[in-house]
């Protein structure tokens, strides 16, 4: 429901996997077996003489410091900055408002109405019931539409379709109030306020 | 509040989403089979937030490096053409258990993460059948949820205790495991008609197969 990047997720874990595996198993034949470290001391001696003669073709007139290493600083520094980028990624796209419209009355401007009121009046009317632990309503931002995700914890042996259809009616009559049709997921999940609490006997 | 006083006056753009909505999905909604999608389905946020952390950590430390050699001054922990040489010449210079250790605990690690990024990362979770033609909100519930609920229902099938219904939900088997009461027979026909009717009166989606299991001992006592 969230704007975690999922595709990106994937591709970046798949290859950092594939990378240090290949390192892995590079490592394990160099200690077992004896002809992949004959070609690995001939392959990586090369590549270590190339690497080698750019440092030092790229001194400091004067001095015996590569200029090359401030380049390797900045690239490591870009990896760096892209990393916490990634990382701020997750778990994005909580937003604040439910509707935004224009208003054909005769008051110049539009209408907003914020998430807090479909949060507030489904948690409102989701408190009082005893076959629920727990409810929260979050309002979600999906490619600039906004969402209701109702997440319920009912209690054991509650049955959900029931449940959902429930609360589908209470969201029929927010979707009335607000006016228009909101997307609504309801999520019927377990945790451990569920697991520890007593069952729901008597309905 | 003072904003939703504003708005009884919908009857015209109320209208008009109600039959946007009849006539499937406007332009004016996001695509809710995406939003099912990514409920029932990993999105990988812890495990790219680790390798994120771990490629951090190994670039603060090269940047650590490469910056002190830049301005001169002596390595922190190892100047980099020593590593380099040592990484050279690497099958001697470390016992080859050692080596073969570590690489079998670097391939470990990006199995791992090989695994996570490949595979479909289904969650333990089905979607109901959305209710009278699609018009309700989606409903994607727990696996666990789904247990709780059918045994409860085969337990009063079965007239048994709670203790001795147990019931697993996997993606496309559900399997009911009933140990009777000693000396009062379960009829398991009677059970598998009633998780199957809730399982009918749910929808579920993948629908799972239904699997009784009656122990052949019973319980005393209970």
């Amino acid at each position: 429901m969230n704007s975690t990047p999922s595709v990106l997720n994937r591709i970046l874990i798949t290859v950092l996997g594939l990378k240090l595996l290949a390192v892995g198993v590079l490592l394990m034949l160099l200690a077992s077996v004896p002809a992949v470290a004959a070609w690995w001391h001939s392959w990586s001696a090369g590549v270590w003489n190339t690497v080698n003669g750019a440092f030092n073709a790229t001194r400091f007139p004067g001095r015996s410091e590569s200029w090359l290493w401030i380049l390797v600083a900045l690239a490591l520094l870009v990896l760096i900055v892209l990393m916490v980028a990634w990382i701020a990624q997750q778990g994005k796209g909580r937003s604040n408002l439910l509707a935004a419209e224009y208003d054909p009355g005769s008051v110049p401007g539009d209408v907003r109405i914020g998430g807090g009121v479909a949060e507030q009046a489904l948690k409102h009317a989701l408190a009082g019931r005893p076959d629920l632990a727990g409810a929260t309503v979050v309002t979600y931002d999906i490619k600039g539409f906004p969402a209701l995700k109702v997440r319920l914890q009912p209690r054991q042996g509650v049955a959900p379709h029931l449940l959902a259809a429930e609360v589908a009616g209470l969201v029929k009559a927010l979707e009335a109030v607000v006016g228009r049709r909101i997307p609504v997921l309801i999520h019927i999940g377990a945790g451990a306020r569920t697991r520890f609490s007593r069952a729901e006997r008597v309905r | 509040m003072s904003t939703l006083q504003q708005s009884p006056r919908p009857e015209d753009p109320g209208a008009d989403s109600t039959g946007a909505a009849a006539g499937g999905r406007g332009a004016d909604e996001p695509d809710m089979d995406r939003i099912i999608y990514r409920e029932t389905h990993s999105s990988r946020a812890v495990m790219a937030t680790i390798a994120a952390v771990v490629v951090v950590a190994l670039a603060a430390y090269g940047l650590l490096e490469a910056a002190v050699h830049a301005i001169g001054q002596p390595a922190w922990l190892i100047e980099p053409q020593v590593a380099a040489q040592r990484i050279v010449a690497l099958p001697a210079g470390i016992s080859p258990l050692l080596l073969g250790v570590i690489g079998a605990v670097l391939a470990m690690l990006g199995l791992v993460f090989f695994l996570h990024g490949v595979l479909p990362g289904h969650r333990a979770r089905h979607v109901l059948a959305r209710g009278r033609g699609g018009a309700g909100p989606a409903v994607v519930v727990d696996d666990e949820v789904i247990a709780s609920s059918l045994a409860r229902r085969a337990r009063l099938a079965a007239n048994v205790t709670p203790e001795q219904v147990m019931v697993v939900v996997s993606q496309r088997q559900v399997q009911v495991n009933v140990r009777p009461t000693s000396g009062v027979p379960v009829h398991g026909d009677r059970v598998r008609d009633a998780v199957k009717a809730e399982l009918g009166d749910m929808g579920l989606e993948p629908a799972p197969e239904v699997r009784i299991n009656v122990a052949p001992s019973g319980v005393i006592g209970a």
